[in-house]
């Protein structure tokens, strides 16, 4: 019996306020760990949990929309409720109260997530007119694939990993894409600027039209219709559709009300509780930890295990130490990788090596720490970058020189074995263990055809694969020694060795 | 002239074995459909086997000293019948324990389970089989209803758009084999999941194909990362699925999470390489008008803590794409041992009866006992698999006696060193072998017993096919066969049933009990064999003509419909740390076949690959100081080994490779560690966490 199971000599209730993918993998967890508690989950949107990062990619027509589905919860253990909104915390009675009912709880966890951003602009201050968005939800996600299907120009508000990857998603549409953003380049928050510069080139190689460092004035509406979005300057760029993505403000609003503490997002301490009540948690965007906002979902879900095994078993929350960030962009032609750190935020001693090779869009760069991979930075080279993330952070592992981790795990190919450059002692027939130098002294006792020389030394007889190398072998053979078949003597003849 | 099979793999290569010179037997490759006119050096060296120098000839017993004697027949089997059944008045019956082999003859396999059960009545009996296949039979039984490693005949490979190898080296494994190949070579369509570059991923190069160099232990992950992009590009056979398939949807949710970009961050395996083998594999699909395409699973995939997920994985993979059953196309595990596949369907597995029935079903003991002629309550319960059950020799409640068939555990198990010190702790060791292998010295009694060329039988290879192993030479003075062991042993236990010495009425009587099962046998006979009949099981009945191709119009489940089930990434049991920085995988290499105790007592053999080594990438090599053929140390909180470097750049630089066929200071097992597949009890031979030095001289 878990831990949970014991709550005052009855199951334990645990009650999870959002079903996004935290809360989903939260209560996913809690079911496998402690069988004997009793488990209600609360969605605000009338959907079953599905994953949220990859909407960009149901806009770009890269995963139909049944792919996004998550894993059922076991319906006996867990009590979901969807499209319900949650009213109050009532924290005397240990209730949570929505437009259905309530929900006493032993336990509660927030897992509410964090809203799109809507900056405060003229024409966005009495709500989103039509053929604004932003994009959180499923239905935004439909709503804006709906959109651009009417409409020629689409702007992207921002020019972090969400709006880069819309961007590319509405291009692969065939949607003309132009991104207005006041950051200095692209994924200015993971990238330095160089690496940025040819992220941009990358994204402008793809038909996307690329803004830095503007400020935008206002969003133009007619008739309760976007039309264009204007800058400080002056200029004016005319969209059909606008897609806010330009940061996001943590969900806090229920706990606010509810007396506990908040700042930017929900203030929880290291295990994951809220300051002032032990019996609520929080976690994933919503949830401010004393290393801050995570707003990405590895950390979401590595809370949302640890916070799951502390109620389960009874033990501290164990988070993974992170250090860094890690970003990997999900866009159809544009491939950007971070982890840890980059030149920027290196340290002391730290050795920097960076490539770059604008040209084709492609910008490495490798932060190395004693014997250490401490971060690394991908743009344009995705094979580097899976052999680089899986030796980051892995001590004893880096070579003595860091450039050679830019040829990743592959290795330059030999050339083909010729038979006149090989040594003697080269295996041609690896079944049979045959060398050169065996097939070569067939030869000499006689054996002058393919055939007589795979009766004599077994090649070519396991699996056939050196046959041509052997048909090779004999070609040369007849050339350099014309008349063997007639003579007995071993004869001499040149073998060339390849140097350096 | 004889025509009979190779000794080794499960390939089994038709060979013909005749007179040489000087009373020497030759061994030369027949045509066959699987092997073609094809043999590798382990086959055509083979006959090297039959005249080893240290051949066992006599019965020999340990002394208080620890030197063996040698004794006659009548004395050894008088004295281990007393001591198995001193050991089962004060243990009880499950104080003796059996430990059987996969290169065992069916009829070997057979009589030795019922040995078991019945001479020695124990329900501790399983096999190195589950070091071998048992992730995959799980596997395929919960997804397919049937565990039959290729449900298809090799040959069906040639024709294939795309041949996906998770895990196989077969290459060095089964080179003959690889002819099967060239077709799909040839098209551009070979794919090579392997942390090294094998001399199989060499068969991807020059546009042959793609070799996928992922990280050790992610293959389950890189599986989901498929599952994941055949979803969301709706790549998937929706006709077939609907109407041949159960669990759909749970899978489809289950990958959700896997993403490209994610699988790339866990495997190493870029997204741009995972989509492009999960649209090679589709467009190769029947309903998208592809040319076919098989999905193979080797130990490379299988040998994990969650190698049964994985191979589940892969067959929920090829039902998505409508492949199995398909007319061309399919989902098969390569079995590696001799016997592997029949040896794990007649009774030495440790839940199991003959046929692949289960040792629990009351409807399963009744048939096997009525065909025992004895009661269903004589037969014991289901035992443990192989791995909890050495764990448990000579512990406090564990079995005090041993007996080995066909099996060299103190070099393939893995955890060896722990696995010896159970072995010493026992009162009783029996070990049944032809040469004095590693295992066998350390036995109480050591019995010899025939090989291959000395004896008759049936073999059942990687496709299912039963193939009749002849006897060509009589075999040395002093040697007996296990049937005749097991008969002798049985009537000084006093055991009920009949205990039949000829492979020929064994094999009836094993006809007889897999009759109804799932392996069945009871249509397939020595006469239909040697009148050159291709015969797959099931075959029912005598005029059946055997079941070269599996799921063509249902499945052998209780509903006809094959099941997808959703599995969860777990990981390694154990995972790389600043103490242990490097992953260790294990496998094998061209010359040698399975702990070595056959193939290193062959001269040819044993003089191209004498001895273990550390294939190293460059990059690691110079950090640890290793140049030319230094030798390094491997070292786990398990034990060490030692072996020379072979510094190579085929390797990943996050790991070594270190071949398993050796023993003393090259026993890699040394170092490998004993966790197990919850489902299949499969150790995680293929990764663990290490660290590596230049040894010190």
């Amino acid at each position: 019996m878990s831990h949970a199971g014991r709550s005052g000599g009855r199951t334990a209730r645990v009650v999870v306020v959002g079903a996004g993918m935290v809360g989903h993998r939260f209560v996913d967890e809690l079911s496998r760990l402690a069988p004997d508690v009793d488990i209600t989950l609360l969605g605000e949107e009338p959907y079953q949990p599905y994953s949220r990062v990859l909407l960009t990619e149901l806009i770009a027509g890269r995963v139909d929309l049944a792919g996004l589905s998550l894993p059922t919860t076991d319906g006996s253990r867990v009590r979901m409720e969807l499209g319900v909104a949650v009213i109050e915390i009532d924290r005397e009675r240990r209730c949570v109260v929505t437009t259905q009912g309530e929900h006493p709880y032993d336990h509660l966890v927030l897992a509410t997530g964090a809203r799109g951003r809507i900056p405060l602009l003229p024409g966005l201050r009495d709500g989103l007119p039509r053929g604004a968005h932003v994009l959180r939800t499923l239905d935004d996600a439909r709503d804006i694939s709906a959109g651009a299907l009417n409409v020629d120009h689409a702007v992207v508000v921002g020019s972090g990993p969400l709006g880069v990857e819309l961007a590319c998603g509405l291009r692969r549409r065939g949607v003309a894409v132009t991104v207005l953003s006041s950051a200095p380049h692209l994924l200015d928050r993971a990238l330095d600027p160089g690496a940025g510069r040819i992220a941009q080139g990358a994204a402008e190689g793809l038909g996307i039209e690329v803004v830095s460092a503007v400020q935008i004035a206002a969003v133009g509406v007619s008739d309760g219709r976007v039309t264009a979005v204007r800058l400080r300057d002056g200029v004016s760029y005319p969209a059909g559709l606008v897609v806010l993505a330009a940061g996001t403000t943590p969900e806090t609003g229920l706990a606010r009300a509810a007396g506990l503490e908040t700042n930017v997002g929900i203030v929880v301490g290291d295990g994951l509780r809220t300051t002032l009540d032990r019996r609520i948690a929080a976690i994933g965007d919503c949830a401010e930890t004393p290393a801050g906002i995570s707003g990405l979902v590895a950390p979401g879900w590595a809370q949302a295990r640890a916070l799951a095994r502390s109620i389960a078993l009874d033990v501290p929350v164990e988070l993974p130490a992170v250090s860094g960030s890690a970003m990997s962009l999900k866009a159809a032609g544009l491939s950007v990788v971070t982890m840890g750190d980059r030149s920027t935020t290196a340290h002391e001693g730290d050795r920097v090596v960076s490539l770059a090779d604008p040209q084709v869009h492609r910008h490495v760069e490798l932060v190395t720490r004693g014997d250490t991979l401490a971060g690394f930075t991908c743009v344009g080279a995705p094979e580097l970058a899976a052999h680089l993330s899986t030796q980051f952070d892995r001590p004893g592992l880096l070579p003595e020189d860091p450039l050679h981790l830019l040829a990743g795990s592959g290795s330059a190919r030999p050339p083909a074995a010729s038979p006149t450059a090989m040594p003697a002692a080269t295996t041609v027939c690896r079944c049979n263990g045959v060398t050169k130098g065996d097939l070569v002294a067939a030869w000499d006792e006689g054996s002058t055809t393919v055939d007589s020389l795979a009766a004599a030394t077994a090649a070519t007889t396991g699996c056939g694969g050196c046959r041509e190398l052997v048909c090779g072998l004999v070609d040369w053979l007849e050339r350099s020694d014309p008349h063997a078949a007639s003579q007995s003597a071993p004869t001499t003849r040149e073998t060339s060795v390849p140097t350096g | 002239m004889t025509d009979t099979h190779c000794p080794y793999c499960a390939l089994q290569c038709a060979q013909t074995l005749s007179e040489g010179d000087a009373d020497t037997l030759v061994a030369v490759p027949r045509a066959f459909p699987t092997n073609v006119n094809g043999m590798c050096q382990k086959g055509w060296t083979s006959t090297e086997l039959l005249t080893v120098r240290d051949r066992l000839t006599v019965p020999l017993r340990r002394t208080v000293d620890g030197d063996f004697v040698e004794v006659g027949w009548d004395e050894a089997l008088d004295d281990i019948a007393a001591r198995v059944r001193a050991v089962r008045e004060s243990a009880g019956p499950d104080g003796v324990a059996v430990f059987g082999g996969g290169g065992l003859t069916n009829e070997k396999a057979y009589q030795l389970g019922k040995f078991a059960r019945l001479a020695l009545r124990t329900r501790l009996i399983d096999y190195n089989g589950r070091f071998c296949m048992s992730s995959a039979a799980a596997a395929a039984n919960r997804t397919l209803g049937v565990d039959r490693g290729l449900p298809f005949p090799l040959t069906d490979l040639n024709d294939a758009d795309v041949v996906v190898l998770f895990g196989s080296n077969l290459a060095d494994t089964m080179p003959p084999a690889v002819q099967h190949l060239g077709g799909v070579r040839s098209r551009g369509g070979l794919v090579v999941v392997d942390p090294r570059r094998s001399a199989t991923a060499r068969l991807t190069d020059d546009g042959a194909g793609e070799h996928v160099q992922l990280v050790p232990g992610t293959d389950l992950v890189l599986v989901l990362g498929l599952l994941h992009v055949v979803f969301a590009e709706s790549l998937v056979d929706t006709g077939y699925l609907a109407d041949r398939v159960d669990g759909v949807d749970a899978v489809r949710r289950s990958v959700a999470e896997w993403w490209p970009e994610r699988v790339a961050a866990t495997t190493g395996v870029s997204e741009t390489q995972v989509r492009r083998m999960a649209r090679l594999l589709a467009d190769a699909s029947p309903h998208r008008g592809g040319g076919g395409a098989f999905l193979l699973t080797g130990r490379g995939s299988e040998q994990h803590t969650d190698g049964t997920d994985t191979v589940t994985a892969v067959i929920d993979l090829a039902l998505a794409l409508g492949l199995v059953g398909a007319e061309r196309g399919g989902y098969g595990a390569i079995t590696g041992q001799g016997n592997g596949q029949g040896g794990r369907e007649h009774g030495q597995k440790s839940d199991q009866l003959p046929g692949y029935r289960m040792i629990a079903d009351p409807a399963a003991r009744e048939h096997v006992a009525a065909v025992w002629g004895v009661r269903p309550d004589q037969i014991p319960g289901p035992g443990v698999p192989a791995v909890e059950l050495l764990a448990s020799l000579g512990t406090p409640d564990g079995p005090r006696a041993l007996f080995v068939h066909g099996s060299n555990i103190v070099v393939s198990a893995p955890d060896a060193g722990a696995v010896r010190r159970r072995l010493e702790s026992l009162d009783l060791v029996v070990v049944c072998d032809i040469v004095p292998s590693e295992t066998a010295m350390l036995a109480d009694y050591v019995l010899p017993v025939t090989q291959w060329a000395e004896e008759d039988g049936t073999m059942t290879s990687l496709e299912g096919r039963v193939l009749r192993r002849r006897q060509a030479v009589r075999a040395p003075a002093g040697v007996r066969s296990e049937l005749e062991i097991f008969a002798d042993l049985a009537r000084r236990l006093e055991a009920p049933g009949t205990w039949a010495t000829e492979p020929r009425e064994v094999f009836d009587e094993l006809r007889r009990a897999s009759a109804g099962g799932r392996a069945d046998y009871a249509g397939i006979s020595y006469d239909r064999l040697d009148a050159g009949e291709a015969l797959h099981w099931p075959c029912p009945t005598d005029d059946h003509p055997g079941t070269p191709r599996l799921f063509a119009d249902s499945f052998p489940t209780p509903s006809g419909r094959a099941s997808m089930v959703a599995v969860r990434q777990t990981g390694p049991a154990e995972v790389v740390s600043a103490d242990a920085p490097v992953w260790l995988v294990t496998g094998r290499v061209l010359q040698h076949y399975q702990s070595g105790a056959q193939t290193r007592r062959v001269a040819k053999l044993n003089g191209s690959m004498p001895r273990a080594y550390v294939e190293i990438h460059p990059a690691l090599a110079q950090r640890i100081g290793v140049e030319g053929v230094d030798e390094i140390s491997i070292t786990s909180v398990r034990g060490s080994m030692r072996a020379q470097a072979r510094i190579s750049p085929d390797i990943r630089p996050d790991t070594v490779f270190v071949p398993f066929h050796f023993a003393d200071e090259g026993l890699v097992n040394a170092v490998t560690l004993a966790a197990v597949d919850p489902v299949s009890g499969m150790p995680e031979f293929k990764v663990c966490a290490v660290s590596v030095a230049r040894t010190r001289t």
